[in-house]
């Protein structure tokens, strides 16, 4: 089994320690990952897209463009995913749109037919639960997860296909295959705010500093995430609201493939757990975890 | 006082006929995190109210309510009965103010930079060592004369360039 691998920008260009995590979790389960010269920004379906659609749908389909494995594409950002699924969905819905896609990217020598499959890292682990199972040396016992899916992993339902948007099962299902307990918790379903973060700052603390609140009452020891805008929504806020609110928030922040790895036996070193800002040293003593 | 813009009603009922299926049941607002915490102010069944009515420059001049508030959390268009893409309505408001010079500097930013270097974040020295030392292989981003000549043949470069 292999895919193309579509990084993006935030995750290798400012967030490489879960890419680390993630290409161990695939090279552990056997699945082959391409790396492909050439890939622009996807482009960000919440910056991009909202000033210029027609962009948007150019530089997502010259990204596709590039795909030439039969398995398709993976990414390993919920916010890429959706654009690169996005793409695809509205070349094949309107003709129009993919006679105008192609006349853009005949100006640079390429076409697009919108037929490269396109899926969620997190998507994959999910199809190959027996198999990341048959991998578990370290069972994350102690493990209180409050598992955040965020918005574009799910939604709009109709071009992502996957999951459900309301009631999402795959990623609580991973957390506990991994021996961990997912906690539920208030506000489970609600966006972070990262998006909202280029119009309104203040707006977009306040609904990640709900979302964590919830968090913390519901008595989980760390979150869990896929995407790397809630990632760093989630990670890099903490601190500041911590100083606004008088809270004393310290909740690691872990991407899925984080967990995965611990659990698969990777030590935390080589997986760079070192570079998140909160660190997890705590909490994993506490669970008798080796560092 | 708002004047109603036939030509702006016809473009955006052309662009997405769902438009015309809303009843203003207000289920969106409802369950809309954004309209929820600004009390209202924020009201994604006001922006699909004045686009039905064709309200140009409540929504694009004035921005009231502001359409770059909404987080893109697509729960509207889920919970729709009737099936409008209010996100997809909410784009075509913001590309308009795009064109009009009326974007929050965040955008602009993330739009220069995809500009000049491909990439929405330039790779720093910092980060090449940081992979390095991650055992990471070498990114080969896009080649910049490509990126330049579609986002040119977009009108992309032309509008940003005009924002200065």
């Amino acid at each position: 089994m292999s895919y193309d691998l579509f990084l993006g920008c935030v995750i290798p260009a400012r967030l490489p320690f879960l890419e680390a995590s993630s290409r161990k979790v695939f090279e552990k389960l056997g699945i082959k990952l391409n790396d492909v010269d050439g890939f622009s920004c996807c482009p960000d379906p919440t910056g991009i897209e909202q000033i210029d659609r027609n962009t948007w749908l150019a530089l997502g389909a010259r990204n596709l463009s590039l795909c030439n494995n039969n398995g398709g594409v993976i990414s390993f950002c919920s916010g890429c995913v959706e654009t690169l699924k996005g793409v695809n969905y509205f070349i094949n819905k309107d003709l129009t749109i993919k006679k105008k896609v192609n006349r853009y990217l005949q100006k640079i020598g390429k076409t697009y037919e919108g037929k490269t499959e396109v899926k969620h890292f997190a998507q994959v682990l999910y199809e190959n639960l027996e198999k990341l199972k048959e991998n578990i040396e370290k069972p994350l016992e102690g493990l209180k997860v409050a598992v955040h899916y965020g918005c574009h992993y799910l939604r709009p339902s109709e071009i992502i296909e996957w999951d459900d948007p309301f009631e999402p099962i795959t990623i609580d299902e991973i957390v506990k295959t991994l021996g961990a307990e997912s906690v539920e918790y208030d506000l489970k379903m609600e966006c972070c705010g990262n998006p909202v973060e280029k119009s309104d700052k203040d707006l977009s603390l306040l609904m990640i500093g709900n979302k964590l609140k919830a968090i913390q009452q519901a008595g989980a020891n760390c979150v869990v995430v896929v995407c790397p805008a809630c990632y760093q929504q989630f990670e890099f806020n903490q601190k500041e609201l911590n100083k606004l609110n008088n809270t004393d928030y310290n909740i690691p922040i872990f991407y899925l493939s984080e967990l995965v790895a611990l659990a698969f036996g990777f030590k935390p070193e080589e997986l760079g757990l070192n570079f998140h800002r909160i660190k997890p040293n705590t909490l994993f003593e506490s669970l008798g975890f080796e560092i | 006082m708002s004047v109603i813009n036939y030509k702006f009603r016809n473009e955006v009922l052309k662009h997405n006929a769902s438009l015309s299926y809303c009843y203003q049941c207000s289920t969106c607002s409802g369950g809309c995190p954004v309209a929820l915490l600004t009390s209202g102010n924020y009201n994604p069944r006001k922006i699909i109210e004045e686009a039905i009515l064709g309200l140009q420059d409540k929504l694009v001049q004035s921005q009231d309510p502001n359409p770059w508030l909404c987080s893109t959390c697509q729960k509207c268009v889920e919970l729709c009965p009737q099936k409008v893409e209010l996100t997809e309505i909410f784009v075509l408001i913001k590309n308009r103010c795009f064109k009009q010079s009326k974007t929050p500097e965040a955008f602009l930013a993330q739009a220069q930079a995809v500009l000049e270097n491909g990439v929405a974040i330039p790779y720093s020295k910092a980060i090449l060592t940081r992979r390095d030392k991650l055992g990471l292989p070498e990114v080969k981003t896009a080649s910049l004369d490509e990126i330049n000549e579609l986002l040119q043949e977009t009108n992309f470069k032309k509008h940003l360039l005009k924002e200065g």
